[in-house]
């Protein structure tokens, strides 16, 4: 077998060749293509009609009240950035709770203090963000720009000067060691184009930091890039004072300063860590890492030929230029940012060559800000093996692997035939302007594999789907908590101010359908032009608090029942991957059926429309953060925190 | 104290799930045929261990629950043993069998397609893979609902 840490090209093997193919977005064929389309096609009937119109007149009277109250501050023209920018220390939108205060505003000031951006570009430039083939912009959005200042990472700066940023490395850690983990700015080229952008140690991935399961290590942090950061350990269920939360666990580490963190790794799994602030920047320019972590078990997974890590992410480039983001505000509040560039490891090109007969097991975690991915392997048998936290109860036969923003799977895939895999992302997107879903596949890579016998043969173990008996065990522990009442509900919703008029006019129009997912960004011309200044992204609980005034306590070592529903009729519903810090918990059910094969996890997709139990294993005393890990959602406000009081504090359960 | 706060969240809880009835409900339209018969569908993400089931193309994979009422006995519409649902593309060029439907709850099979017309019709077997009866009940997927703006006046003047 080839073990990880045996040659780290085998890891992240990232060839420079690109041969990635994108089918046409949005074509349109026959009468569609004509502009011909009748316009009741889509009823049943003409009571359905007759339902369709009371709908749409409804949402239009909805629009027009809403409009009105737009009208008066819509920005029609675009306006200059405010001239004294906010700090980027902490997260926008965020506010503390009373007892936090103080030193929030003093990591507000800090921050303020050590900010060296200086990159206050105009916004004078035309639409920059490519629109989808086939989908005009919608002609009230013309000239219009984000009220916010652009930013790009290392402004002034002579990227020659810079290093290259090279592909992930494996760092292999034993309890104990030490890690100097540098966040800095770097020169990446992408697609024959050069940006500045940031990296962890000057890698994109950042180090793959394995450990062994139970380990503690010490990790040194250097920030060194040009914003205040922090680092989060993403699912590790470590101390709380080092979950990297600014304002919340620590103050964010202002530009040249450090911070020393220690993690210990209880639960063996892939695990990831990215900053804290500002991640619709600072992660979506690279800095995000994996960690591995293994167990002492030989037997934990099933035996494989090779491992590898597959890393997702996407970039948003127009022509040559990276497009910038809000300075003092995330743009693309309503939907996160979609990229149109999508890397694995990095790269816009993955490859990797195998034998036949070959299983690899794939660790895959999706970085994005915002896309959903659905991932397959070119037709070879795939099975799921773990999730987030843990190992499935029982290895799954999947078509494809779906992963939301910050969701981890482990696949094993078998390449049974010599010949090329593509590795594709294959979903339905919708095309507005005609009405209709069309098939997208971008291949991001491929995988080929020779003729040569691969050796050991592990087919027959392939085709057992093990069941995991030590986490049936576990969660059979948590099994009399899955019927009871839930101990706090939360509905996701978003409030709106100001948006321009044509969007606020389209969206009230273009909600009649709303998709339980949404795979791409069919309107990024309203996207954009959408800031956390406009959108606020809402928890709401059931006393009707939101966000960061909702105060949620669990006991140390209680069971907690966690309900969430995705409001259908909100301005703009989608779905929210929903990540709770510090803690594991089960998707015990959705819509009211229960989950089959249970997995611990740390981040759940909360479709559209649907209501999903949670049960939350209150295990680690802390204040922890529960949030949509869409970036620009979380940038807009959406979270909250949950309160686990410890054992020997006297907390309270409510 | 504890115990009104747990009634309290139970029923606000309830209200919840009941509110959620939203994308993935289709309500049933009765024919001639069946004038008595009422209906409605909801759909369901089959199991799956990522959140949402979906194809390898990216196609939605939905359980199909039926709950209808006032279906007549089968055969007082001719030689007709049971009713069946049907998932038909809005061509209606293809017709996928998704199961029998009783009066009460039923849950009927998978549904994959991005729009589609469900149908329930009267057949003369359960087992039947042919659609051929009468239909009794019709509804579309939410996803009908999916808007063209091609004449909108919001596109209006701009070339398709």
């Amino acid at each position: 077998m080839t073990r990880i840490d045996a040659d780290p090209r085998e890891l992240f093997l990232a060839e420079s060749t690109r041969t990635r193919t994108r089918h046409e977005r949005f074509p349109m064929t026959g009468a569609r293509a004509q502009g011909v389309v009748p316009s009741t096609e889509r009823f049943a009937s003409i009571r359905d009609i007759r339902v369709f119109a009371g709908g749409v007149v409804l949402r239009m009277a909805a629009g027009l009240l809403l409009a009105c109250s737009s009208l008066a501050s819509a920005q029609q023209k675009p306006k200059r950035p405010p001239t004294k920018p906010d700090s980027m220390g902490g997260m926008p939108g965020m506010r503390m709770p009373a007892a936090k205060s103080d030193s929030s505003k003093k990591t507000k000031s800090k921050a303020a203090a050590h900010d060296t951006m200086s990159m206050d570009m105009p916004h004078d430039m035309p639409m920059p963000v490519p629109m989808p083939k086939g989908m005009p912009m919608i002609p009230g959005l013309v000239g219009l720009t984000p009220p916010v200042t652009s930013f790009l990472p290392g402004s002034g700066v002579d990227p020659k000067r810079l290093p290259l940023a090279t592909t992930s490395r494996i760092t292999r850690l034993k309890n104990g060691d030490t890690l100097d983990l540098t966040a800095q700015l770097v020169r990446r080229t992408i697609k024959g184009h050069t940006f500045v952008m940031y990296a962890f140690n000057g890698q994109v991935p950042g180090p793959l930091i394995r450990v062994p399961q139970n380990a503690t290590i010490t990790v040194r942090f250097h920030n060194r890039i040009d914003l205040p950061s922090t680092v989060h350990w993403h699912g590790v269920r470590l101390d709380n004072r080092f979950d990297g939360v600014p304002g919340l666990t620590q103050d964010s580490v202002r530009a040249g300063g450090d911070f020393v963190y220690t993690v210990h790794f209880p639960d063996a799994g892939i695990y990831w860590y990215h900053p804290h602030v500002r991640e619709d920047i600072e992660q979506a320019m690279g800095l995000y890492g994996n960690v591995l972590v293994d167990s002492p078990e030989h037997d934990y997974y099933a035996p494989a030929n090779r491992e590898q890590m597959l890393v997702l992410d996407d970039l948003l480039i127009n022509a040559d230029t990276l497009i910038p983001f809000g300075k003092e505000a995330p743009d693309f509040a309503l939907m996160g940012r979609v990229g149109n560039v999508l890397t694995v490891n990095g790269e816009p090109r993955y490859t990797l060559r195998a034998k036949r007969g070959e299983v690899v097991r794939f660790f895959i975690t999706n970085v994005s800000s915002s896309r959903t991915y659905n991932l397959s392997f070119g037709g070879a048998p795939t099975k799921v093996v773990a999730g987030d936290v843990s190992r499935f109860e029982r290895e799954e036969r999947v078509p494809s692997v779906v992963l939301a923003p910050a969701e981890r799977y482990v696949v094993d895939v078998r390449f049974e035939s010599s010949g090329k895999y593509a590795v594709v992302n294959a979903i339905q997107a919708i095309n507005h302007y005609a009405g209709e879903f069309s098939p997208e596949v971008d291949t991001l890579g491929a995988v080929t594999v020779d003729a040569t016998p691969a050796a050991p043969d592990y087919a027959k173990q392939f085709a057992t789907l093990r069941s995991n008996d030590a986490v049936a065990r576990d969660i059979e522990r948590f099994r009399p908590f899955f019927d009871k009442p839930p101990d706090k509900t939360l509905t996701l919703t978003v409030a709106t101010n100001a948006l321009p008029l044509a969007t606020v006019q389209f969206m009230n129009v273009d909600t009649a359908y709303y998709a339980p997912v949404e795979w791409v960004d069919g309107m990024p011309d309203m996207n954009w032009l959408s800031t956390s200044k406009q959108v606020r992204w809402i928890l709401r609980d059931e006393h009707g608090k939101e966000n960061m005034d909702i105060d949620w306590h669990a006991q140390q070592g209680s069971v907690v029942k966690l309900r969430i529903f995705n409001d259908p009729k909100s301005f703009h519903p989608m779905q929210h991957p929903i990540h709770l810090h510090g803690q594991r918990m089960l998707v015990v059910s959705r819509d009211g059926v229960p989950t089959k094969n249970l997995v611990w996890k740390d981040t759940a997709i909360i479709p559209v429309g649907s209501t999903v139990d949670l049960l939350i294993d209150a295990s680690n005393p802390g204040d922890w953060m529960l949030h949509c890990h869409i970036a620009e959602h979380l940038g807009a406000g959406m979270m909250t925190v949950l309160h686990v009081d410890g054992a020997g504090g006297g907390g309270k359960s409510r | 104290m504890n115990l009104a706060r747990s009634a309290i969240l139970a029923l606000a809880a309830t209200l919840l799930a009941a509110a959620s009835a939203g994308p993935f409900d289709i309500p049933l339209f009765n024919t001639p045929k069946a004038p008595t018969a009422q209906g409605n569908a909801r759909l369901v993400f089959a199991q799956s261990p990522f959140g949402v089931a979906v194809t390898a193309d990216g196609r939605a994979s939905y359980d199909v629950q039926i709950d209808a009422s006032g279906l007549p006995d089968p055969g007082t519409l001719g030689s007709y043993t049971s009713y069946v649902a049907w998932a038909a593309t809005t061509d209606l060029a293809h017709w996928a069998r998704l199961g029998v439907v009783k009066n009460g709850h039923s849950v009927v099979g998978h549904a994959e397609l991005n729009k589609f017309l469900l149908v329930v019709t009267a057949e003369p077997s359960e087992t039947t893979s042919v659609h051929g009866g009468p239909t009794v009940l019709h509804g579309t997927s939410p996803s009908g609902w999916l808007q063209s703006f091609l004449s909108h006046p919001l596109f209006r003047g701009i070339p398709p």
